[in-house]
């Protein structure tokens, strides 16, 4: 693996304003990322796991402290550069798999390519693999509405790696998915993460998720409870 | 990215279709109402000019102050020369010389005794001289529903609901009565040559025409008319060209007092038109505004419901890496192209009906049959160049507004929550 720290938390806070008063979500986290991990932020709801995933996929900037991605401080960013940042650097898988529903499989996943305009022909190429990648080059031209839940979460994937970022941000992806296909989806994110060397960061609560990590962070009223390492791994 | 919006648009019906047809709706009403209004003030200033006001009209002050009451003691003298001088000094301008009097039409039966009367509106024209093109002017040939142009003194052309009134066949001989420019008695018998349908209830119900010699002899107006008319080469009316020429001509006689000095009015002067033309134009113009501002806020509504119904998609393009001012550009792009599909299917309707309208128009000689006025029996609608803009710029505009007001939600959303908002 890797070294290069690609994320980097120093003492992030994040407060809300609640009525009068503030919510804090996030508190004094502290947390670097290589490039290639394969982690998990886990924790009951309302932990803080997708405050902090916003907070790395620069969606929200913390109220206190440092987050750094891609060597970029994502407080000091404009919205334009998060967007970018985004754009090159950041995948985003949901746990709704969020597909437009007017285009089709290959239309979705090229998407990410239209806003880097690449060209016509990169994105063919480019879209093609990544559809190969995750075993649906067959169902390119389908709309998403024939697809099943499974097929859908691939193009998802599909989409967030095609532009071969070195971050992908996985929100409970397996939450609407059965046993077969969760474990499906989650071997073919952990090949790519070997293949591409892209750094995988899951918010879940899933078990099944957790088999497959690396790294656990887990997290408990906004603040880390257990960095933990996973020295077993399953078979891919 | 262009192709992706298309694409977008043509498969998603509910992002285009309503759009769409609203834009077409009200494109189509607005270039079909414009193009309607405009043909039939053109027909009417069109038919006022021909038969009444000219381009300019050249009177002597006094005739103009009594001009309703056709005051032919009043008129010009020595109308030839000045027509020459005034050939020479608006080259740009045809003139001709009219008489308009009134008097009374008897009917005479084989023996002389009168077998019916009406009262007359008597039109001398330069029926004989080829080169004033009056004849052309007025549509007169084509006009003529029997019988034929005069060809010599004496001939006359009827109005035909005046000629059924008083039973009139071609042929038959007529007798003036009226009074010369000094007031004395005269009558002068007119052989019918043609009973004519100018499509203009005033005149078809009483008019009498003859040639100008024939009706100076008849009115003692030698080398006299009542007015000269001025038309522009072109034979279109162009105010800012009137109002140079009448002031070039009056200014010429504005330190004379004498009241039989000639003054030149423009057609926008006479008839009350200019306050007709301009509440028209008015009427034009305000209608065009309605349009854009209820287009607007109808597209602006649309674009509302289009923005809730596609949050879950812009959301996912501001996580994909797209910025909010990408995202809200994307959407004027998209309006553009259905503003301008919408326009161009609404401009072609309407063109069409306008077309259609120019072509056969709408009869309304049930309702002009006691009207006096001066306006065609048949509405029609007028195709201008115009009307290629008129209604697919406000199409456009109104949409491309609508969305940049709608679209303005855009940039109120936060990143922030896309996580959570794009789990449902």
């Amino acid at each position: 693996m890797n070294s290069e720290i690609i994320i980097s938390l120093e003492h992030v806070t994040k407060r809300y304003k609640v009525g009068d008063g503030d919510f804090t979500a996030l508190s004094d986290i502290n947390l670097q990322f290589k490039k290639g991990e394969f982690a998990g932020l886990v924790g009951p709801s309302g932990s803080g796991k997708t405050t902090l995933l916003n907070i790395i996929g620069s969606l929200d900037s913390p109220t206190e402290g440092k987050a750094i991605v891609m060597g970029k401080n994502i407080s000091a960013l404009s919205h334009k550069e998060s967007a970018m940042l985004r754009n090159y650097h950041i995948g985003f898988i949901f746990q709704v798999y969020n597909l437009m529903p007017v285009y089709t499989v290959f239309e979705n996943v090229e998407f990410s390519l239209i806003l880097q305009n690449k060209s016509a022909a990169e994105r063919k190429k480019a879209v093609m693999e990544s559809l190969d990648w995750v075993g649906i080059a067959d169902m390119a031209n389908k709309k998403p509405s024939k697809l099943s839940g499974g097929e859908g979460q691939r193009v998802a994937i599909a989409r967030a790696m095609v532009k071969r970022p070195d971050i992908l941000l996985a929100d409970e992806p397996t939450a609407n998915l059965d046993a077969k296909n969760a474990h499906a989806i989650l071997q073919t994110m952990k090949a790519l993460n070997k293949e591409l060397n892209t750094t995988f960061l899951f918010s879940t609560h899933d078990e099944k998720v957790m088999g497959y990590l690396d790294r656990m962070i887990h997290l408990e009223d906004g603040k880390i409870r257990e960095d933990e390492i996973i020295p077993h791994k399953l078979s891919v | 990215m262009i192709k992706f919006l298309i694409t977008g648009i043509l498969r998603d019906k509910n992002r285009s279709l309503l759009p769409i047809i609203i834009i077409t709706i009200g494109v189509a009403l607005t270039i079909t109402l414009s193009g309607f209004m405009k043909g039939v003030l053109g027909d009417i200033v069109d038919q006022n000019a021909k038969y009444e006001t000219g381009h300019v009209k050249i009177m002597t002050r006094a005739y103009k102050e009594n001009k309703d009451q056709l005051p032919n003691d009043l008129c010009l003298l020595g109308v030839d020369e000045m027509i020459d001088s005034l050939q020479m000094r608006f080259p740009q301008t045809q003139w001709v010389k009219r008489i308009k009097f009134g008097g009374l039409i008897d009917v005479p039966d084989s023996k002389g005794n009168t077998k019916g009367q009406g009262p007359a509106l008597g039109m001398a024209l330069e029926l004989f001289n080829n080169k004033s093109g009056e004849a052309e002017r007025l549509n007169i040939e084509s006009s003529i529903i029997s019988g034929s142009m005069p060809q010599k003194s004496g001939g006359a052309l009827i109005g035909f609901s005046f000629a059924d009134k008083l039973g009139l066949q071609i042929g038959d001989t007529v007798t003036y009565f009226g009074t010369t420019m000094n007031g004395s008695m005269t009558f002068q018998n007119f052989v019918i040559s043609g009973t004519v349908r100018f499509g203009t209830a005033a005149l078809d119900k009483g008019t009498i025409i003859i040639d100008i010699s024939d009706a100076q002899k008849v009115l003692d107006m030698m080398d006299g008319a009542g007015e000269i008319l001025g038309y522009l080469n072109d034979g279109i009316y162009v105010d800012e060209k009137a109002k140079q020429m009448s002031d070039e001509f009056n200014a010429l006689y504005k330190n004379s007092d004498d009241e039989f000095a000639p003054v030149m009015q423009r057609l926008k002067e006479q008839n009350n038109l200019a306050g007709y033309i301009d509440l028209v134009d008015t009427f034009s113009s305000l209608f065009v505004l309605i349009f854009v501002l209820a287009m607007s806020i109808v597209l602006w509504n649309t674009g509302l419901l289009g923005g809730l119904r596609r949050y879950q998609e812009f959301g996912i393009r501001l996580a994909l890496g797209e910025d909010k001012g990408r995202i809200y550009r994307s959407n004027i792009y998209e309006a553009v192209l259905i503003g301008a599909i919408g326009s161009i299917i609404g401009s072609i309707i309407g063109l069409s009906v306008v077309y259609y309208l120019q072509v056969y128009g709408i009869d309304i000689s049930g309702m002009l049959q006691n009207s006096s006025m001066m306006m065609p029996s048949i509405m029609r609608a007028r195709f201008t160049t115009e009307l290629l803009y008129i209604g697919f710029i406000p199409g456009l505009f109104a949409m491309v507004l609508g969305n940049m007001l709608s679209g303005i939600g855009i940039y109120k959303r936060e990143t922030a929550t896309l996580f959570k908002e794009l789990e449902v």
